[in-house]
């Protein structure tokens, strides 16, 4: 048995010297070290030596096993066909590159957005664009005749209905079905029917944020501005308020920013004042709360209107805002 | 509106070290948005008062002259192309380093000295537009320079301290007083910044009117609904001429065009008290009656610009006994306005419901200062001291004139006493900080509240001039003391809450999701397009008109109809694309709306009527120079991927529609979700060349109710796995998918089963074409043998055979 061991291994050892292939080497390994290979069939035999002798040649089996195991490594490994030197290409052309699409910087500018308020408890809702008076104006404290209509010139639609004007629309709504405690933020798309030049379009993006519970207050709504603003521009910022008007708010604010730009010092961005208008906001009007069947002597609240598509415009330096609905693959191929 | 800083000074001490950039700044942090502020004397700077010594013609150009100009320290040579020019002329010199406005219009220039065609000018003799005197001084050509002859200057002075125009001009945005009816005139200005700065805010003054009963002025109001005050008064002897120096100025302060000495006082007073008024010629009122009425639908009446209107029955009138004379709070009419030779005036000083104002206003497509006031609803009070201190006014300009009728005074006020008790602790609690009692008694004194402070409780009175509209509720009280007392003094600080489970919103997830895998992984970009539809698309896809939402306000074909598919805007895009791009890959996914079902939003909280249909929808195309086949496959491939990815089964099933070449509903549970398919080729004009559009549109707010969110693993198997290839030739007609359901009858072992490669021609007999597919095999409970395999493998040929006649390769 000994002998036919050493004879199989010279056997291997001479037919592997004359392979030329990794395809004759695999048959070569299955022939003889495969499970149903002549190897094995040797071994076989092992069960019927005498206990004096098994260990010895069990042994001897186990090295020439070992030994044979090595040798087929090594001719796979000089065989292996990933194992190319030769290298005769030109690296210096350019790579290439999968095609991707693109997102509306608008979509990217809201994501980013929404990140940052729902680190802070405001969960994302949506609802109508297509919306009644009620709630785009009545249930904002804005009846019918009120001049603030005059401001938000309207899209109106058969049926009664119109576009919404602003994504307010969804303050009553949600107060409806949610009630308070409320945190949350609606972008959405809104409507004006004007006359579209660079800076105006019928057509764009807003963020409304509505917060209402126990309490709060005029320094709630400055301090979680100023902390969702740092984390939206990445930087510590500062805000101040000064007085604005808008019906469903009561006090009502301009929230301006201290100019990113100058650090308030002054310049032509912020127009020397240091500040640069950003949103209207305010405590929510009491007349508000009661449409969304709250107590306004329990509960108060704030709301904000942030302009997605003036923020789109201002971080990419957009100077004309018609290119965000334009559908313009040179334009949208950008981003 | 503008605020003049010298006029405020009528009523008001400001303080020396106040400048009017702090004053506007103050303005802004507490009152109102202000645009800008006007420096006068700036802008005229180095502008000077000349007189024309010499004139000598330009001996290269016929047009121009050369002027030697005295300048009082100095005579400069100026270039001149003025037809008014003489000899003796007092004229404005906007010297070298002065900036003007070349023809009145464009960027402020800065003037430099130039040679004119060879001659040398030292600066210009300007025109009124040129240095922005146009309201004080209009001009009748555009070729006349400013004339001062008449107002004997000194010669050299600077033309802003000669004129007296050296105010400080504060522009205020409208939108930010859209809800103070009292700030539209300078007193409530004034009032502001008395509260600002604690200062005293002098009464306003008016002298007593010596009435007479010469001529009796009848005065009616019909319609008290609409009409709530009214007031009427003669007077007598005038003489219309051009307003004095001080008076235009006032007026050049606030922008307007100074006109005659009677309409100017109006407008004066309009400016000063915020009470728009009105002068008639009394030679062209009837009676001397005047009527408030309503108008009639369809009447017609020429308003004092000299337009014919159509009135409607919401337009109120000023009528004498036969006939219109002014639109009410609008605009008066040309048959009684004031002319250079009217001797008696009747004045109107009134006070109109507000919202009716704006209607008519609206309707009439009129808006003018007055009706900007009268909509935001004023004072009723304000009307009577509007029309003594008019006739005050009017009596100082005109020696010979007097009262010649009593005061009418129809007075229908329906404003009643607003009284608020408003809890100290709302105040704080809004705050979010302590304000001393005594400060917030002080500020509201300041804003001219009556203020009574008893139990923990401020007692107030509103001022009649805030008590229009503008505060009604404690919350407006809380705004008053608030802006006052600083917003800046407001200590913030994080809201304290307790923690809530989060409002999880799926769909908002899955789109977000959606939308990157489209871009990132599918190369689709994401464009936006309007809500409107685009019309010719509509009418080449054949949807129906009558299930679109139609806009009722505008005019514009490209505003008619909402879509109630993403689709005609995607198309349109991708052709106007295609000039650029001969591949485009776009998408879109917003709400579509549709008449013919209601959505699940309610229309109010009673509940009884919903908005149309508004789901989201989930629309794109590809355009491609590819064939149709594979333009279409990866469309479908598209869709495949999708259903991978989100965890959906979808199911493709075939139908057809009259733009496309190919229809599949996109099906899901027996619930279609949409179609994709091949345009037909003649509908998308991409010129000369030859392409495919291949396109889908899905029900995006149906599709996310089927998306799998439990997604469980699947274990791995057990046992090995075999694998076949078959090649087979069948007729051309016979689908794949044919094949395929009846291959997967044969076995349940058959885990996978793949077309690879499907062609004709060499090789393969006429009508006939070659399908290759790789098969799968596996089961789990034993390894499979290779007997077992080709016994199915046996029967698959069979049956295709049987079925197809189909032939082994």
């Amino acid at each position: 048995m000994e002998v036919k061991l050493q004879n199989l291994k010279n056997t291997i050892l001479k037919e592997l010297a004359e392979i030329k292939d990794s395809q004759l080497l695999a048959d070569l390994k299955n022939k003889y070290l495969g499970r149903k290979g002549e190897l094995n069939e040797i071994l076989k035999a092992l069960k019927d030596l005498s206990d004096l002798e098994k260990p010895r040649i069990g042994k001897l089996a186990n090295e020439i096993k070992q030994e044979l195991a090595e040798v087929f490594a090594q001719a796979e490994s000089a065989f292996n066909p990933n194992k190319q030197t030769n290298f005769n290409f030109d690296a210096s052309l350019p790579g290439t590159k999968k095609e991707i699409g693109h997102l509306n910087p608008s979509t990217i500018v809201q994501y980013e957005i929404e990140e940052a308020f729902l680190a802070m408890g405001f969960a994302v809702y949506d609802g109508p664009q297509l919306e009644s008076d009620y709630y785009n104006f009545t249930a904002l404290n804005i009846p019918a005749d009120h001049p603030a209509r005059d401001t938000q010139d309207t899209f109106w639609l058969e049926g009664d209905n119109l576009l919404r004007t602003h994504t307010s629309n969804l303050q009553v709504r949600m107060l409806e079905k949610y009630g308070a405690p409320f945190r949350g933020i609606f972008p959405g798309r809104v409507f004006r029917y004007e006359s579209t030049d660079a800076s105006h379009d019928h057509t764009f993006y807003q963020l409304e944020g509505l917060m209402v519970d126990k309490n709060i207050n005029i320094g709630n709504l400055i301090a979680t501005m100023r902390t969702l603003l740092s984390s939206v521009f990445k930087r510590e910022v500062d805000v101040r308020l000064r007085p604005g008007f808008f019906p469903f708010v009561e006090p009502a604010f301009e929230m301006d920013i201290k100019c990113l730009v100058c650090g308030g010092q002054g310049c032509s961005v912020c127009k020397q004042s240091g500040w640069v208008e950003l949103m209207p906001c305010g405590m929510v009007h009491p007349k508000v709360l009661e449409a969304g069947g709250l107590d306004p002597k329990v509960y108060s609240g704030f709301a904000f209107g942030l302009g997605l598509t003036r923020m789109a415009m201002m971080k990419y330096r957009i100077d004309d805002i018609r290119l965000l609905q334009s559908g313009d693959l040179r334009f949208l191929k950008q981003f | 509106m503008y605020l003049s800083v010298n006029w405020l000074k009528d009523w008001l001490k400001l303080p020396k070290d106040l400048t009017a950039e702090k004053l506007a700044h103050d303005l802004t942090m507490s009152t109102v948005e202000v645009e800008e502020v006007i420096d006068q004397a700036a802008s005229l700077a180095g502008v000077l008062v000349g007189k024309i010594k010499e004139i000598a013609p330009h001996p290269d150009a016929d047009r121009l002259q050369v002027c030697q100009v005295d300048l009082g320290s100095r005579v400069d040579q100026i270039v001149c192309g003025g037809s008014n020019l003489s000899k003796g002329m007092l004229v404005a010199v906007a010297t070298v380093g002065s900036k003007v406005k070349w023809h009145g219009e464009g960027e402020l220039v800065t003037l430099e000295k130039v040679k004119i065609r060879g001659i040398e000018s030292h600066g210009m003799i300007a025109a009124a537009s040129e240095i922005g005197l146009n309201n004080l001084f209009p001009a009748k050509s555009d070729k006349e320079i400013l004339d001062l002859t008449d107002l004997s200057l000194k010669v050299g002075a600077d033309l802003s301290q000669a004129l007296q125009l050296n105010d400080f001009i504060i522009d205020i945005d409208n939108k930010s007083i859209n809800h103070r009816p009292d700030l539209w005139g300078q007193y409530g200005l004034a009032r502001e910044v008395a509260a600002i700065y604690r200062l005293t805010l002098a009464d306003y003054q008016v002298a007593p009117l010596k009435e007479a009963d010469e001529m009796k002025l009848k005065v009616s109001v019909k319609d008290k609904d609409k009409c709530f005050r009214y007031l009427g008064l003669v007077i007598k002897n005038v003489k219309v001429e051009p307003s004095p120096l001080w008076l235009k100025n006032r007026l050049q302060a606030v922008g307007l065009r100074p006109i005659n000495n009677i309409v100017d006082v109006t407008n004066y007073i309009m400016y000063e008290l915020g009470q728009p008024m009105h002068a008639f010629d009394a030679r062209m009122i009837e009676g001397p009656e005047i009527q408030v009425v309503s108008a009639k639908k369809g009447e017609k009446f020429i308003t004092l610009d000299g337009t014919k209107r159509r009135l409607n029955e919401n337009c109120l009138m000023i009528a004498d006994s036969k006939k219109y004379v002014a639109v009410a709070g609008i605009m008066g009419g040309q048959n009684s306005e004031i002319s250079s030779d009217t001797e008696t005036v009747i004045l109107e000083s009134a006070n109109f419901l507000a919202s009716n104002i704006r209607r008519s206003s609206g309707f009439l497509a009129l808006r003018s200062e007055s009706s900007a006031r009268f909509e935001k609803s004023l004072d009723p009070v304000l009307a009577e001291l509007a029309i003594r201190k008019a006739a005050e006014l009017i009596l100082s300009l005109n020696d010979e004139a007097y009262v010649a009728s009593r005061l009418q005074d129809i007075n229908y006020n329906p404003f009643k006493e607003i009284n608020l008790e408003v809890p100290e602790t709302l105040i704080n609690s809004r705050f979010g900080v302590e304000i001393p009692t005594k400060e917030i008694k002080d500020i509201l004194t300041r804003l001219q509240f009556q203020v009574e402070y008893k139990n923990q409780t401020f007692f107030i009175k509103v001022p009649t001039f805030r008590a229009t509209k503008d505060i009604s509720i404690p919350e407006d009280i809380v705004e008053e003391v608030a802006r006052i007392y600083g917003y800046d003094n407001i200590k913030s600080s994080l809201p304290a809450v307790f923690l809530q489970a989060p409002h999880t919103d799926v769909a908002h997830q899955v789109l977000k999701d959606l939308k990157f895998w489209m871009s990132l992984f599918q190369g689709y970009s994401e464009a936006y397009t309007y809500p409107f539809t685009n019309l010719p698309w509509v009418e080449k896809l054949h949807l129906s008109l009558n299930d679109h939402v139609k806009v009722k306000n505008t005019i514009s074909l490209d505003q008619a109809y909402l879509n109630l598919s993403l689709l005609p805007n995607l198309l349109a895009k991708a052709e106007e694309n295609f000039r650029f791009f001969d591949n485009i890959k776009i998408f879109e996914i917003d709400r579509t709306f549709d008449k013919k079902h209601k959505s699940v939003y309610h229309t109010d909280p009673s509940k009884k009527k919903y908005l149309p249909l508004q789901d989201k929808h989930f629309a794109g195309l590809e355009v491609s120079v590819d064939t149709g086949q594979a333009t279409f496959l990866r469309i479908k491939g598209l869709w495949e991927s999708l259903a991978d990815y989100f965890g959906i089964k979808l199911s493709f099933e075939k139908n057809e529609n009259v733009f496309s070449s190919l229809v599949y509903d996109i099906k899901t549970q027996d619930v279609t979700l949409g179609q994709f398919g091949l345009l037909k080729n003649d509908l998308f004009n991409s010129g000369p060349s030859k392409v495919q559009v291949a396109w889908w549109s899905v029900n995006f707010s149906v599709l996310v109710k089927y998306i799998n969110q439990n997604m469980i693993y699947t274990p791995l198997p057990k046992f090995p796995s075999m694998q076949r290839d078959l090649a087979i030739v069948v007729a051309e007609d016979i689908l794949w998918e044919d094949l395929m359901k009846e291959i997967i009858k044969i076995s349940p072992l058959l885990v996978n089963l793949e077309p690879f490669d499907v062609f004709t021609g060499h090789g393969v007999p006429e009508g006939k074409k070659s399908i290759a597919f790789h098969l799968e095999f596996r089961s789990t409970d034993k390894t499979l043998e290779s007997a077992d395999v080709e016994l199915i493998m046996k029967q698959i040929l069979a049956v295709l055979n049987k079925k197809f006649d189909s032939q082994l390769r």
